[in-house]
This record gives C-alpha cells, sequence and structure tokens, in this order.
C-alpha cells in the first residue's frame, strides 16, 4: 500500500480551503453584525426624532395633548436603546479582538451619544409631564480599567429586567472620552467606577441587587420595593 | 486578566484546527485511495523454502493469561520444525514458571527461567539472543494470535528494507463500556492508522502484543533498549533510523487484554505517554533528517500537535471554568435568580468564528470514526455511544498527557 505524496499537498489545499471557508463564514457574519448595529442605531435616530416632532408639537399645542404619547415613545426608546447597546456589546465579543474593530467603537460614541440626548429630552420632559420613571446614570469603564463595572451591569440588566417600565438606566462608556459624557462625569462628580447616579445623586461602588433596590426605593415607591423583596 | 479574544489564544485555536484538521485530511484521503486495498498482502510462496521463525515472549506473574497465549501459539498454521517458541521468565512470583514448564520440550517451546525481574526489554534481548530464526517474533504473554499470524506477516520480507511488520491489534475481552471504547480506539489506532501510516512508511510503534522483526535487523540495531519503558515505541524509532521499512498486516490480528477501569487505564496510558515522550526526546535528531524521510517530519508533526492542542485544552479549560465562576459571582449579585438572565432566541451572530471551529473539528472527528470503522471489518456496530465514549476518551487522554507530561519533565520514574 503506498500513498502518493500528492496527498500531502491536496490535503494542504483542502485544509486551507476549509480554513477559509470559516473564515469567509466569520466575516460574512460579521457584516451581519454590522448591518443589525447600523439598523438599530437608524431606529434609534427614527424615535429620537419622532420623540423631537411631539416635544415641537407640545410646545404648540400644550402638554396635555402630547405628554401620553411622549411618555410611550420614551419608554420605547429606553428599551430601544438598552437592546442596542446590549447588541453591540455582544457583537463586539464575538468580534476579534486582536483585530481592530473602529466600526463598533464608532457605533459605541454615537450610541452614547444617543443615550446624552435622550437623558436631556427625558429631563426635560419630566417635570413638565410628571412622568414617574426613577432615572438611573451608570458610568463604567473597560474591565482592565474596573473590576468590578461587569458586575454591575449584570445587576442593572437583571433590574431592567424586572422593572423595566419603572426606571429608565442609561449606561456611559467613560473610556469613549466623549465630551459629553466627560461633562456629565464632571457635573456628578464621577471619581471612580463603577458608578451610580440615582435621581442626580451620585453613589460611585458596587452595589449588588438588594443594596439597590433599597437605595431606588429611597427615591420612588416601585413595584420591588416591599420588605420581602427588600431583604 | 487573559481572555478567549485574547491573540494568543486565538493564533494557538488556529494553529491547532490547522494541524488536526490537515492530518484529519491526508489521513482521509490516504484511506480513500487505499480503501480496497487495506486487506490485500502478499501471498506465501509455499513452493520456496520457508524460512525459520522465532517466537519471543518474555513472562512475568501471568500465570492467569499464559496458558491461552501458548496455546495459540501451538496452533499457529506453519510448519512444527520451522518456528521455535522461547518463553522467559522474568523473576515472576506465581505459578507462571510451573505453568510454562509444562509445554516446555526443549525443542519446539523452549523456556529460560529467570529468578530475578529485569524488565521486559532485556528479556526480550535475552531470547533474542537465543533465537535461531531468519525472523523474530516478540509477542506478550496476554495476548493470543491467529493461527495464519507468520503465513500472513513473512511474505511482507520478501522486500529486502522491511525491518518489521505490525498486526491488527483487537481486545480480547470488551465487557464493560470502558473496554468496548478502547476497542473502538484499537481497532483505528493500533490496525487502520498503522495500515494508513505505512503507506508513507510511518509507522511509529511495533505494538508489543505482537511484531515480527527481521533478525539482522534486531542484531543491527542491539535489540531493544532495555531503559526505556516503551520499548517497542522506541525500536520503531532505530528501525527507522537504521533505513529500515515497517508496514502493517490488517489480514491477521492479536487479541491482547485492556484495562478494565479508570485506573488501570490511566497506569497503562501513563506509561505509554510518558515513554513516548522520553523515546521522542532520545531521538529528536530524528526530526526533519531527510534520510528519515516522511518519519522525520510525522515525529515532530505528532508531537506539535500533541502538545499544541494540550496547550489548547488546558487554556480552554480555564476559560470554561473561570467564566462558571464568574457567573457565579454575577448571580450571587441578584440573589441567585439564575432565570433573569437567560436568553432562550438563538442568534447566530451571537456566536464566535471558536464556535465554527470547534463544530468543524467536532464533525472531522466524526467522519474519522465513520469512515474508520467502515472501513475495518471487525468493527462494532456504530451507536451514538460509542461516539460519545470516544470523544470522553479523548478528553480523558488531555489528562493523561498532562500527567505524562509531568513524569517526563521531572524524569519521575513510571513502572510497568
Amino acid at each position: 500500500m503506498v500513498a502518493n505524496k500528492g496527498i500531502f499537498i491536496t490535503a494542504a489545499i483542502i485544509t486551507v480551503m476549509l480554513f477559509i471557508s470559516i473564515y469567509s463564514f466569520n466575516m460574512f457574519l460579521n457584516t451581519q453584525r454590522e448591518r443589525v448595529v447600523i439598523e438599530r442605531m437608524e431606529q434609534v435616530i427614527d424615535e429620537y426624532q419622532e420623540i423631537q416632532a411631539l416635544s415641537l408639537m407640545s410646545d404648540a399645542f400644550g402638554k396635555d395633548m402630547t405628554c401620553l404619547s411622549l411618555e410611550k415613545r420614551l419608554a420605547h426608546m429606553d428599551k430601544t436603546l438598552w437592546d442596542t447597546g446590549i447588541k453591540i456589546d455582544r457583537y463586539r465579543e464575538v468580534t476579534e479582538k486582536f483585530i481592530m474593530d473602529p466600526f463598533y467603537i464608532d457605533q459605541k460614541k454615537k450610541f452614547n451619544r444617543n443615550e446624552v440626548i435622550y437623558l436631556s429630552m427625558l429631563k426635560g420632559m419630566k417635570d413638565w409631564c410628571e412622568f414617574n420613571q426613577t432615572v438611573i446614570l451608570y458610568f463604567y469603564k473597560k474591565k482592565e480599567d474596573c473590576l468590578h463595572c461587569d458586575d454591575q451591569a449584570f445587576v442593572l440588566t437583571d433590574l431592567n429586567k424586572e422593572i423595566d417600565s419603572e426606571i429608565a438606566i442609561f449606561s456611559f462608556d467613560s473610556n469613549l472620552e466623549l465630551p459629553s459624557i466627560d461633562t456629565l462625569e464632571l457635573f456628578y462628580s464621577i471619581d471612580s467606577y463603577p458608578c451610580i447616579v440615582i435621581e442626580d445623586d451620585t453613589y460611585c461602588s458596587l452595589h449588588d441587587k438588594n443594596q439597590l433596590t433599597a437605595r431606588l426605593c429611597d427615591y420612588r415607591n416601585l413595584s420591588i420595593c416591599s420588605w420581602e423583596k427588600i431583604k | 486578566m487573559f481572555n478567549k479574544m485574547d491573540p494568543g489564544y486565538t493564533i494557538l485555536v488556529y494553529i491547532v484546527w490547522f494541524l488536526s484538521t490537515y492530518f484529519i485530511v491526508v489521513f482521509l484521503l490516504a484511506l480513500f485511495r487505499n480503501r480496497d486495498r487495506l486487506y490485500d498482502s502478499p501471498e506465501l510462496n509455499e513452493n520456496k523454502e520457508l524460512p525459520k521463525v522465532s517466537i519471543v515472549m518474555s513472562a512475568y506473574n501471568e500465570e492467569k493469561k499464559i496458558s491461552e497465549s501458548i496455546e495459540s501459539l501451538k496452533s499457529i498454521d506453519y510448519p512444527k520444525e520451522l518456528y521455535e517458541v522461547i518463553i522467559l521468565n522474568d523473576g515472576s512470583v506465581d505459578k507462571t514458571s510451573e505453568i510454562v514448564k509444562k509445554y516446555a520440550d526443549g525443542k519446539h517451546i523452549i523456556f529460560v527461567d529467570n529468578e530475578k525481574n529485569k524488565g521486559k526489554a532485556a528479556c526480550l534481548n535475552q531470547g533474542i539472543s537465543l533465537a535461531r530464526g531468519e525472523f523474530v517474533a516478540c509477542m506478550d504473554a496476554d495476548s493470543i494470535v491467529l493461527e495464519d499470524v507468520l503465513k500472513k506477516t513473512l511474505p511482507y520480507f520478501e522486500d529486502k528494507e522491511m525491518g518489521a511488520v505490525t498486526v491488527s491489534v483487537e481486545v480480547k475481552n470488551a465487557n464493560n463500556f470502558l473496554q468496548k471504547i478502547i476497542q473502538i480506539e484499537y481497532i483505528l489506532g493500533l490496525s487502520l492508522f498503522l495500515k494508513v501510516f505505512s503507506s508513507f512508511n510511518c509507522i511509529h510503534v511495533t505494538p508489543g502484543p505482537f511484531s515480527i522483526y527481521r533478525k539482522l535487523v534486531l542484531k543491527e540495531i542491539n535489540g531493544f533498549d532495555k531503559n526505556n519503558i516503551t520499548e517497542d515505541l522506541e525500536i520503531a524509532y532505530r528501525i527507522h533510523k537504521a533505513d529500515y521499512k515497517i508496514t502493517n498486516c490488517m489480514n491477521t490480528c492479536v487479541r491482547t487484554i485492556t484495562p478494565h477501569n479508570f485506573k488501570g487505564l490511566y497506569r497503562q496510558r501513563r506509561r505509554w505517554y510518558s515513554g513516548a515522550l522520553l523515546t521522542f526526546w532520545q531521538h529528536k535528531d530524528i526530526s526533519f533528517r531527510k534520510r528519515a524521510g516522511l518519519f522525520g517530519y510525522f515525529v515532530p508533526f505528532n508531537y506539535a500537535l500533541i502538545i499544541l492542542g494540550l496547550g489548547l485544552f488546558l487554556l480552554s479549560l480555564y476559560l470554561f471554568f473561570s467564566n462558571i465562576i464568574r457567573n457565579f459571582s454575577f448571580y450571587s449579585l441578584t440573589n441567585y435568580n439564575f432565570f433573569s438572565n437567560l436568553l432562550w432566541n438563538f442568534d447566530i451572530l451571537n456566536m464566535s468564528i471558536f464556535v465554527f471551529f470547534g463544530v468543524f473539528g467536532i464533525i472531522g472527528m466524526i467522519i474519522l470514526v465513520t469512515f474508520g470503522l467502515n472501513a475495518t471489518r471487525n468493527a462494532q456496530k456504530k451507536k451514538v455511544s460509542v461516539y460519545f465514549g470516544y470523544f470522553l476518551l479523548f478528553f480523558m487522554y488531555q489528562f493523561f498527557w498532562l500527567c505524562s507530561f509531568f513524569l517526563a519533565l521531572f524524569r519521575k520514574k513510571v513502572r510497568w
């Protein structure tokens, strides 16, 4: 039984082709990931424009007419933003780190800017339309710079799932060094990470779910504010 | 902290995937090309003068199995006056000596009773020095051969460059699940793989249960290395170095015993693997040596794949457990509310490239096992449990390799 040495060349060609196929498939998925993120961002911008229109309408037609639909819109946008943020993070996780991914950094910047815009709008509308959502700002840095930021994000995600309609969480990536985020950090005296701002009060340290629930319940009577849940 | 997206880890995944896939593809291509010739073997020309053969068997505490072994040797289909059996007691403390004495006649079955245990390789060398045959078969005392073992293997020596011939190694009594899985491993690893490797002259071992050598070659290379715990592996290196060929005959087989529990398997593999590593180190000069032919490339390729694969396995294990610990620490912050962050919706976009490499790797292994078992005659039915067991064994081997690396690195003495 003798094997032709050409087998080694054929095998090398087949292996390279298989490798290229898997790599190309992953590249294709990367473009799909980018497409999904872009679509999401467009959706956020659409919603932002709709809210802007409603906001202008309320100036012209009075708050009674627009506040209700504005509240619904804002709640929807809050969810869209949160989902988009999670998608960007997940997709970034599965993209190779050692290949620079400027797309995700760019999208993350856009996302954070949109959050600042949404926050500004919400703050304006909140008093005027008497919205009762508790606003939570979450400032974080990447894992290497912040030991407990992932933990805090996990707690906030868990909480957001439970009382999504009662709170509005804005997460800001301090590593992006956006002027708007820097200004917010200065305004709220953020000196360490993770840091949470609840209704303009700053709390910089890791909060587990019980601690966070207790803090939130100091501000407003939320659905999770029963004694059993806080304990 | 190290994570799965580290460049080092990513590159390691690529290299291991590439090398292992290349190995599988080479094997499958060679198998497809030769699938109709696997069981072809040259016929013994009985009109010509048949050569004399000596079968050397070293026995240490084999009272339970040696009778069956000798009986199988007695029933070999070959002229009695043309083959002799030399059985060497290696200082057994049981009744091995008494049992063999009953069979010994001083002519056809010769018994050498060594009172002191001197090790298998030294014993075999002693037997080889007494052998009168042109060819010497070395056999384990716990194994049995088929009647046609000499008639099937001797014709290969018509090729003057042939130094040794191995046969298929099968499991004698596969009773429990572990033994059934090992049976598959033997069918593939010690039969089919060796047959395919023989097409590149890359057989790296002449299995101890039964292998036959040209006596001139054994003399030229001074027999077995008595300081090596895997003497059947080490001798293959020296046969290649002496420019002789080794081939495999799948047409006949030797049936041997196999460990029946994890502890026994661990002891066996610890010896095999640490012996293999030390042998590689002992003969590292064979790597990339032109005179050694493809074997000179096969050996370093094989060990590079083993070392890198083990490295990848350990890093992946670390990632897996650190991920579990990390998740537990996350859930400890939310009162262990495990259901809050579970995502049930499948999204292929959330999968990294490693998942695809892993899936392709598993598919490659399944194809290899399936086609391998299809190509062999004595393969058992391909049940899901067989595949599952084979993969389980694959993971266990990483652990065995790790222990063997430790033993080889610190030169710890490994016993039989």
